[in-house]
């Protein structure tokens, strides 16, 4: 069965993430290069057990676009976003025997790497879902 | 790597940065001022810390973070005001496109389009071209046309504004389109040429930055459509006027009229470019007004001497580009290749029906024209007062120059 778990950030993660100056410590090239190597181990050992389906990342959220219908007509709204709102960042789809499996899967993300006296401003999580496509393989 | 190199290198890379940013984020005009940013810092780093391994890499990278950051601070300023940007979607992009979308190797020519939309007036157009495609700074622009540096930003912002309103996306025109689309970015292109080779105002003749990148631009456009005859036909154009820069000033700036110039300066390589170019479009087809004007072009540039010159295939080449648009420099040019070819009189003759245009009533050209052509027929008091009239019209100081010194060799009535 597919599951995908989802990676959450604000505005100000990216900023984080990008070496930008917040009023959060900025995360130096090596903080950065121990996460990307933390996150493909992550993502190499999916591969080798045959669970990895997809992943992928998104891009800031300032460059996001929403349309809506107003009075019936589509209008578009560029970065529909506030800054601290946290927004789907990233997903990684696995294929695997159970809810708990996918579970297991994901909260192995919660020791990411982060540099001394880093933080969120907020409890770090990721969500798992239920690939709905996916349930017609259940044997009910 | 030197200076001029890497400006050569940033300049060519500018519209595929831009296209790239533009096709992927959107916002062209927030894009662009972030393309002019990426370039201006690999301007100062490049060429002290050397042009990195993938420039093109490079300044995408560069570009996108700065886009970050500006659309940032914009957006946080409309939620400030509450003024969220908000766009209608024209209609005809929620129905199934009628045209394929298009290679990302037509970005550069998907700009050309956009900076040459109709909803912009032509010196906006000229303006964003030279610096979106040509990757001019507004500095630059601004001194070529020789207005303030703050009169070509708010050129510019406006012109950018337009095109975000028009709410047109980043796509080739639709097919029906595209010809008149593509005339107007070739005026554009001839536009820039001729502010450079004819300058229109101030001190010195030429603002040879302003041709040079026309043609620049020109063989851009050509390897892009190198199967358009008018696209090969204003490159040819170009190339054609241009080799006689080096022979059409003196050494004090002053103006040398063709049948006095020097041919042996003349470029010999952008003639033999140019004339290759022509022989390549004209058997296409019916030839357009640029085929037309590089044929006559060509005719004077592969003249060994003024006498030469084939001037009754000059005049027959005016004939056709008479019919086809109703520019009035054109029957004034016609004009003169008559009076080479037939006499002045007969010339003088044409140039009475002319002045009647209002169009060109007012226009040295004509007075300049009129002038030559009495001082032919001998009626030198009559044409010493043709030149000074020209001389009171034209805003150019070389043009000014030259009239006068014609006027003084002539004999004073007074």
């Amino acid at each position: 069965m597919k599951y995908m778990i989802m990676m959450f950030g604000s505005q100000r993660d990216y900023d984080m993430l990008t070496g930008k100056d917040t009023d959060k410590p900025a995360w130096s090239a090596g903080d950065v290069a121990k996460l990307h190597e933390f996150m493909e181990s992550w993502n190499r050992a999916l591969v080798e057990s045959g669970e990895f389906v997809d992943a992928q990342g998104l891009s800031a959220p300032v460059h996001a676009r929403r349309i809506e219908l107003k009075d019936g007509v589509p209008v578009v709204t560029d970065g529909p976003y506030a800054e601290t709102q946290e927004v789907l960042a990233g997903y990684t789809i696995v294929e695997c025997d159970s809810f708990d499996r996918a579970t297991e899967i994901a909260a192995r993300l919660a020791d990411t790497p982060h540099p001394e006296g880093a933080s969120l401003g907020r409890d770090w999580y990721v969500d798992v879902r239920p690939v709905v496509g996916s349930a017609a393989e259940l044997d009910v | 790597m030197a200076d001029a190199e890497v400006e050569d290198l940033l300049r060519r890379l500018a519209p595929r940065v831009l296209g790239a940013l533009v096709r992927r984020y959107g916002h062209f005009d927030t894009a662009e001022d972030a393309v002019q940013e990426a370039l201006l810092a690999a301007t100062t780093q490049w060429p002290t810390e050397g042009v990195p391994t993938n420039p093109m890499g490079w300044l995408l990278t560069v570009a996108s973070r700065r886009l970050t950051d500006l659309l940032r601070s914009e957006q946080a300023r409309q939620r400030r005001e509450d003024t969220v940007a908000k766009w209608t979607l024209p209609t005809d992009r929620i129905a199934p496109p009628a045209d394929s979308p298009a290679a990302p190797s037509d970005d550069t020519l998907i700009l050309l389009f956009l900076c040459c939309h109709p909803a912009l007036s032509p010196a906006s157009q000229i303006a964003l071209t030279l610096r979106a495609v040509g990757g001019l700074t507004t500095a630059e622009i601004a001194r070529a046309f020789l207005v303030p540096e703050s009169t070509m930003t708010r050129r510019i912002s406006r012109a950018k504004q337009s095109i975000k309103s028009s709410g047109v996306g980043f796509r080739m025109p639709p097919p029906a389109e595209v010809p008149e689309r593509l005339a107007a970015v070739l005026h554009v292109l001839y536009l820039i040429f001729n502010e450079g080779y004819a300058t229109t105002s101030g001190p010195t003749l030429y603002r040879v930055e302003l041709s040079t990148e026309a043609i620049r631009l020109a063989r851009l456009v050509h390897a892009l459509l190198p199967d358009d005859p008018e696209v090969t036909g204003l490159l040819a154009l170009m190339l054609l006027t241009d080799a006689r820069r080096p022979a059409r000033t003196g050494p004090d700036g002053a103006l040398i009229p063709m049948a006095e110039q020097d041919r042996t300066l003349w470029n010999k390589a952008y003639i033999a470019e140019g004339v290759a170019l022509l022989s390549e479009a004209l058997p296409r087809g019916a030839p357009g007004p640029y085929q037309l004007q590089a044929a006559i072009a060509a005719l004077h540039d592969e003249a060994p001497t003024p006498e030469d010159t084939d001037w009754p295939q000059i005049v027959a080449l005016y004939e056709v580009l008479r019919q086809t648009s109703d520019n009035p420099v054109v029957s004034l040019n016609h004009a003169v290749a008559v009076a080479m070819a037939d006499g002045a009189p007969a010339g003088l003759a044409l140039l009475a029906e002319l002045e009647t245009d209002p169009r060109l009533a007012d226009d040295h050209r004509l007075h300049a024209v009129r002038a030559h052509l009495l001082e032919m027929t001998g009626a030198l008091t009559d044409a010493r007062a043709a030149y000074q009239a020209a001389a009171r019209l034209t805003h150019s100081l070389p043009q000014q120059r030259y009239l006068h010194t014609r006027a003084a060799r002539l004999p004073d009535p007074g």
